[in-house]
C-alpha cells in the first residue's frame, strides 16, 4: 500500500523521532470475518505507521473497515494475518492480562455513540480506566478525572447522569475519560458523527488542543472532509484497503 | 473496586430492588425449612432415653369375656414371664412407642398450671423392661401400694420446667381444682417414645396396677397392653409360643404381637413422608428461585453488553469482569439476606412456635449458607458469559 497523503504542518513531530520506531505499525494487517453464510474481508493487507505525536484521519465509505481498523489497534480486536507493532514490538500472542494492561496504560478511546455508564455519573463515568489501573488510590483518581472534567469544561456537571446531558457534552464526557489515562494514543472512531457542526467542531478544537499541548498521538476516523484538513495526514479507505 | 460496587448498585437499585426482594422472600422460605430441618435433626439426635430393640408389644382383647378379668390377665403375665427366652413384661397404656395414641393433660404445682404433658401408665417393671435412666428418687415398687396419692415418675424435661432448682422427689402436683394429688417419687432421664423426631417434651409416668373396671365396657385405651423383653435373636418360635400361652388363659381372646422395631418403622414412614413432601415443594421452590436468579441474571448481562465491551475497551481483563458481576451479585445477596435476616429475628424475638431460639440461629446459619451458595452457582455461569464478551462486537455501533 501507498503512503498517504499529508497536509505538513510547519514542523511536522514525528521528525523529532526520526530514529525511534513508529508508535504503530501495520504489516499487511488483514481482517477476515466469517460468518455461517458469508466470509467478509474487512481488513486486506494494510500496511501503516504512525508516529508519535501525529493526528490522523482516516476517511472511507461506510463498511470499508475503518472501525475494524481502529479496534485492531486498540487491541479491541485480533487482525487474522499480518504484524501489528506497537513502539517496535509485536503485539501477538499476549494474554488476556497484557492485553488488558496494554490498553489501559496506553490507549484511550472516543467513540461515536460514547459509551458512558448511563448508571454512573459523569465523575464516575471518568474515573473509569483509573479504576483498572493498579496504583492509583481513590483520592488520586478523584483528582485527576476533575482535572480532566475541567479540561474539557465540565467541571459544573460532574455529578449529573450521561441521560442528563447533550449529545456534545456527553462526548466532551467521553473525551475526559480518555484524557484521565492519560494515554499516549487516541483513538476516535467518529467523534463528531452524532453531533451537530457547532458542537463538532467543539469536539474538533478539543481533540487538536490535545495533540499540539500534550502530544498525543490521535487517530481519528471522520466523514467531515473539512475536519479531515485540518489534521496533518489523511488516509483514505476503500474496501477494506488504503487508497492513495 | 467495591467502592465502585456499591455506587454501581445503588445507581441501579431500582433493578436491583427485584432481584433483592427475590432473595429475601427465597431467604425466607429457606430459614423456615431450615428452621423444621434443624428441630427434627437436633431431636433425632437427642437419646430416647429407652431401648426399643427386643422389645414386642402384645396387645389384647378381651372382646365379650369379662368374667375375671383381672385374674386371667394376671395369670397371663405371669405365664409369659415364665417362657423361656423372656426376660421381663409390663403392661402399660396404649400409648405404647412408636404408637398412634397419645395421651395427655396438665398439672397444677401450687395453684399454678403446668405445661401440657404426656401421661403413661406404668408398673413397677415397666423400667427394667425398657430401660429407662433414673436420674433421681427410684422407680416404682410394692412400697408405693400403699401410697394415698398416685404415685408418679416424671422426665426431666417437667422436673426442669415445675421445679428447676429443688428436688422434685416429694413433691406434689395437683389437678386444676385442688382435688387429685399425684407424688413425685423419681425422675427419669427422658422418653422420646412417639417417633425418633418427638421432641423432648414434659412428661410423667403413673403408677398403675390391675385395676381395670369390668363393669364399665372398657374404652380402647383401657385395653391391656404388655410389653416384653426378650432375649436378642428371638423370633417366630416364641412368638408362636407366647401365643399358645396367652390362649391357654384367655380363651378366645384375640392376640397381636408385634416388635417395637417393626413399630418404629411403620411409625418412621409416617412421620416422614410429609417432611420429604415438604422437602419436595421447598426443593421445587428453590429450583424455582434459583432459574429465577439464573434468568435476571443473564438478562443483565445480555442489557449490560455494551458496558462490559466498555470495561474491557478501558483496561479490565476478562476475569475481572466475572469478578466484578460476581461481586455485585454477592453485595445484592448480602443486602437481600440482612433483611431476611431481620425478618427472621422476629421469631426467637417473639417466640414464635415456642422452639428453642438456638434452633433458629442454626436455621438462619443455614439459610445463609444455601442463599450464599444458591446465589454463587447462579452467577456463575452468566459471569464467565461476562468475562468471555469480546470488546470488540459488545462495542458495535448500531
Ligand atoms: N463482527 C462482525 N462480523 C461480521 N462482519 C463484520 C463484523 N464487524 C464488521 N463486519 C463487516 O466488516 C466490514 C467493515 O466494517 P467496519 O469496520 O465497521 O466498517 P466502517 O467502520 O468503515 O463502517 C463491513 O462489511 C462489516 O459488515
Ligand atoms: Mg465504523
Amino acid at each position: 500500500m501507498n503512503a498517504t497523503t499529508t497536509q505538513p504542518h510547519s514542523a511536522s513531530p514525528s521528525s523529532t523521532f526520526a530514529t525511534a520506531p513508529p508508535m504503530i505499525k501495520l504489516t499487511d494487517i488483514e481482517k477476515v470475518y466469517q460468518t455461517k453464510t458469508i466470509e467478509t474481508v474487512a481488513l486486506n493487507r494494510v500496511n501503516l505507521s504512525i508516529n508519535k505525536g501525529e493526528f490522523v484521519s482516516v476517511m472511507g465509505p461506510s463498511g470499508c473497515g475503518k472501525s475494524t481498523l481502529l479496534s485492531i489497534i486498540g487491541l479491541l480486536d485480533e487482525p487474522t494475518g499480518g504484524l501489528l507493532e506497537l513502539d517496535g514490538r509485536p503485539v501477538k500472542s499476549y494474554s488476556d492480562k497484557e492485553l488488558a494492561h496494554l490498553r489501559n496504560q496506553k490507549i484511550g478511546f472516543v467513540f461515536q455513540s460514547y459509551h458512558l455508564i448511563n448508571d454512573l455519573s459523569v465523575l464516575d463515568n471518568v474515573e473509569l480506566p483509573l479504576l483498572y489501573r493498579a496504583g492509583v488510590g481513590g483520592k488520586e483518581r478523584r483528582q485527576r478525572a476533575h482535572a480532566a472534567l475541567d479540561k474539557v469544561g465540565l467541571s459544573a456537571r460532574t455529578t449529573h447522569f450521561p441521560s442528563q446531558l447533550s449529545g456534545g457534552q456527553r462526548q466532551r464526557v467521553a473525551i475526559a475519560r480518555a484524557l484521565a489515562g492519560r494515554p499516549e494514543i487516541i483513538l476516535a472512531d467518529e467523534p463528531t458523527g452524532n453531533l451537530d457542526s457547532v458542537m463538532g467542531e467543539e469536539i474538533m478544537d478539543l481533540l487538536l488542543t490535545l495533540n499540539r499541548e500534550e502530544g498525543t498521538t490521535i487517530v481519528m476516523v471522520t466523514h467531515d472532509e473539512h475536519q479531515a484538513l485540518k489534521t496533518e495526514r489523511l488516509i483514505r479507505f476503500f474496501d477494506g484497503s488504503q487508497v492513495q | 473496586m467495591i467502592r465502585h460496587l456499591f455506587t454501581l448498585i445503588w445507581n441501579r437499585k431500582r433493578s436491583n430492588l427485584l432481584l433483592i426482594v427475590e432473595i429475601v422472600l427465597s431467604f425466607f422460605v429457606l430459614f423456615v425449612v431450615s428452621s423444621l430441618l434443624v428441630y427434627n435433626v437436633y431431636n433425632y439426635r437427642q437419646p430416647m432415653g429407652f431401648d426399643y430393640q427386643n422389645v414386642w408389644e402384645i396387645n389384647l382383647n378381651p372382646g365379650a369375656d369379662t368374667t375375671a378379668y383381672n385374674q386371667k390377665l394376671q395369670l397371663t403375665m405371669q405365664r409369659l414371664k415364665a417362657t423361656k427366652g423372656v426376660i421381663g413384661v409390663t403392661k402399660t397404656s396404649s400409648n405404647t412407642p412408636f404408637s398412634f395414641s397419645t395421651m395427655n393433660g396438665a398439672y397444677s404445682y401450687k395453684g399454678k398450671q403446668m405445661p401440657y404433658n404426656d401421661n403413661f401408665d406404668a408398673d413397677d417393671d415397666f423400667r427394667d423392661v425398657m430401660k429407662l435412666k433414673v436420674v433421681e428418687g427410684r422407680w416404682f415398687d410394692h412400697r408405693d401400694a400403699a401410697s394415698t396419692r398416685t404415685p408418679i415418675v416424671i422426665n426431666t424435661a417437667l422436673k426442669n420446667a415445675a421445679f428447676p432448682n429443688e428436688k422434685a422427689v416429694g413433691q406434689i402436683f395437683t389437678d386444676e381444682k385442688g382435688e387429685k394429688e399425684w407424688q413425685v417419687v423419681g425422675v427419669i432421664a427422658g422418653y422420646r417414645a412417639a417417633s425418633d423426631f418427638t421432641e423432648d417434651a414434659p412428661l410423667s409416668f403413673r403408677r398403675r396396677a390391675l385395676d381395670y373396671d369390668m363393669t364399665k365396657k372398657a374404652s380402647s385405651y383401657e385395653l391391656p397392653v404388655l410389653l416384653l423383653r426378650v432375649q436378642p435373636g428371638s423370633g417366630a418360635m416364641l412368638e408362636k409360643q407366647l401365643i399358645k400361652e396367652i390362649s391357654n388363659v384367655t380363651k378366645g381372646w384375640s392376640v397381636t404381637v408385634n416388635s417395637l422395631e417393626q413399630n418404629r418403622v411403620a411409625k418412621l414412614k409416617f412421620v416422614l413422608t410429609p417432611l420429604i413432601v415438604l422437602g419436595l415443594v421447598c426443593g421445587f421452590l428453590i429450583l424455582n428461585v434459583a432459574l429465577g436468579l439464573f434468568g435476571v441474571l443473564w438478562y443483565n448481562i445480555n442489557q449490560r453488553k455494551a458496558e462490559i465491551g466498555l470495561r474491557r475497551a478501558l483496561g479490565a481483563t476478562g476475569a475481572g469482569i466475572g469478578g466484578q458481576f460476581l461481586g455485585e451479585m454477592l453485595v445484592v445477596t448480602t443486602l437481600g439476606v440482612v433483611l431476611g435476616l431481620g425478618l427472621a429475628m422476629q421469631f426467637p424475638l417473639l417466640g414464635v412456635f415456642g422452639v428453642a431460639s438456638g434452633v433458629y440461629l442454626q436455621a438462619m446459619l443455614l439459610a445463609t449458607l444455601i442463599i450464599f451458595a444458591l446465589t454463587a452457582i447462579c452467577a456463575w455461569q452468566p459471569s464467565r458469559i461476562a468475562a468471555g464478551i469480546q470488546p470488540a462486537v459488545s462495542l458495535r455501533e448500531e
